[in-house]
């Protein structure tokens, strides 16, 4: 299911910061990947330059699961500039079996009805012809 | 562990307003102005400057030169303070380390910002690709989902939120230099009318942006004896702590780096919270206020909701809190925000406060908070006790 209001989002830049390519293309192909650090065995996430764990750059992109649950939401209900068709939506942090977090949008949800401890799955948002960006819906349950 | 061989020797603010229509700069040029009226020095007695970073002219990374220059100071010291609601509380401690450690003897902490005329800042780094799309536009998103988990861990007893936003309201009534737009007294129904922002945060739990500056100025006691000054505040603790939780990929979002400084502030100063005569916490936010009481030892964890509804916090209660109004009520001057409830927990101690004068204030505990990051709780905590 594809949200009506995707082309108003803001399609984000690949590697405008760091090398992020590896993720945007496992994205582009329905899988999530996230930084890894083999030498503490803990996935981090927003992708950084280094390993948070050991301030070393030997880290590695690992697909995941895509299952986890959310930590925390918020409804958002302003409209804010370029948002005006989107509210209210749902932000979340979910937190993925593999012990990493992730904000995300959650779809095919009545806002209402989000709650903590909610199991969720990966759902791709098609932001652009490039670009597959992840976001998550309800694992099983009170869909819409 | 107390030191007080650095003191405040004056403090100023200009009104703080919406769409001012000026500059960083010239507001900061009047609060200068202002500061050498009250302390009643010339400008050649500053050698040290501390800047904080503002919103207006974020896009200028030499900001602090050009402040310096457009107040006409030549200095041995300068400083830049970029850690956002955090920065004039850590310029304070800072200019006290640099005067201790002889880099300059008297030193000018200036903030001023103007972000509702001006906004020439951009975050950059991961934003654009990890938290633009989701629609996180900025704080009020990031407090939603810090309150959602905090009322899931420990319940939340929103009228305790209203009695903050409502107390600082009755301050603002009384302070000059509250934002005009929000001078207007506030009712519990109000507060519990005001829109859904981003669940479960209302309008009236939000700070609003405005244009403002405001100043403190240090030196040695000695010295201030030597330039005729009388009033004095001393800076004896100061603590900080940035990137809380930096290096966890699943942190406990309802804590913050306070849980660590506040307790520990308070035991250098060899005080217990039930000491303390004046609450000037950093309030972008109602919930920021409810935590910080929390984790410095106000009260136990998940206990803020009863602590908040069992005590009194006007200026003639048992612990007056942000006097002035806050942010939440006298406005955020964008980046010199910090400064707003230092300022006044100053006056106070100045006894300069007029009809909302808490009745001799010894001490005052003053905090601030820095930069929302990813996913996370605020990145930046710091808390500095004044006594006189």
């Amino acid at each position: 299911m594809k949200n009506n209001c995707d082309s108003q989002k803001p399609i984000p830049q690949p590697n405008l910061y760091i090398n992020t390519r590896s993720f945007w293309e496992a994205a582009k192909q329905g899988k999530l990947i996230l930084q890894f650090c083999p030498e503490t065995g803990n996935y981090q996430h927003y992708p950084r330059p280094v390993s948070i764990f050991t301030g070393k750059r030997n880290i590695e992109w690992r697909e995941v699961s895509g299952k986890g649950n959310i930590y925390s939401f918020t409804i958002v209900r302003s409209s804010l500039p370029g948002c005006e068709n989107r509210s209210p939506y749902v932000i979340a942090i979910v937190e993925l079996e593999e012990g990493v977090r992730i904000l995300c949008n959650i779809h095919n949800c009545d806002p209402e009805r989000v709650k903590i401890g909610t199991p969720v799955k990966l759902y791709w948002e098609r932001l652009s012809g490039d670009i597959n960006y992840p976001a998550f819906e309800p694992d099983k349950c009170f869909k819409k | 562990m107390k030191k007080k061989d650095v003191a405040i020797i004056g403090y100023s603010e200009t009104k703080i307003n919406l769409q001012t229509g000026r500059s960083a700069y010239d507001l900061a040029g009047e609060t200068f102005s202002l500061i050498l009226d009250s302390v009643g020095i010339k400008k050649s007695e500053i050698d040290g400057l501390s800047v904080t970073n503002s919103f207006s002219e974020g896009a200028n990374p030499l900001f602090a030169s050009y402040m310096c220059d457009a107040l006409g100071l030549t200095v041995s010291w300068l400083q830049v303070n970029g850690i956002g609601g955090a920065s004039a509380l850590c310029g304070v401690a800072r200019a006290a380390s640099a005067i201790r450690g002889g880099l300059c003897q008297t030193a000018l902490v200036i903030s001023a910002d103007a972000p509702t005329t001006a906004w020439r800042s951009n975050f950059g780094a991961y934003r654009n690709e990890f938290q633009d799309p989701i629609g996180i536009n900025g704080p009020p998103e990031m407090f939603g989902l810090i309150m959602t988990r905090y009322k899931a861990e420990y319940g939340l007893k929103v009228e305790a939120l209203a009695k903050i936003a409502l107390i600082q309201r009755e301050h603002a009534l009384l302070n000059k230099n509250a934002c005009s737009k929000l001078k207007t007294p506030l009712t519990l129904n109000d507060y519990f009318n005001s829109r859904m922002i981003s669940d479960p945060l209302r309008l009236l739990d939000c700070v609003m942006f405005c244009d403002g500056a405001n100043a403190i100025l240090l030196t040695k006691p000695e010295n201030a004896k030597k330039l005729g000054i009388k009033k004095m505040v001393y800076p004896v603790v100061y603590a900080e702590l940035t990137n809380f939780n930096g290096d966890k990929s699943c942190p406990n979002i309802t804590e913050t780096g306070f849980s660590i400084i506040g307790p520990s502030a308070l035991r250098k100063a060899e005080m217990t919270p039930k000491d303390v005569k004046m609450f000037h916490p950093y309030d972008d936010f109602t919930i920021a206020v409810l935590m910080q009481m929390e984790q410095i030892g106000f009260c136990h964890r998940g206990e803020g909701s009863d602590f908040i509804l069992m005590n009194e916090f006007s200026y003639n209660g048992s612990l007056p809190l942000n006097t002035g109004g806050g942010q939440l009520s006298a406005g955020q001057p964008g980046l010199a925000g910090g400064g707003v409830n230092l300022v006044e927990a100053i006056r106070q101690m100045f006894g300069e406060a007029g009809e909302r004068q808490v009745q001799n204030p010894g001490n005052a505990i003053v905090t601030g908070i820095g930069v929302i990051p990813y996913a996370r709780n605020w990145a930046t905590s710091n808390i500095m006790i004044l006594e006189v």
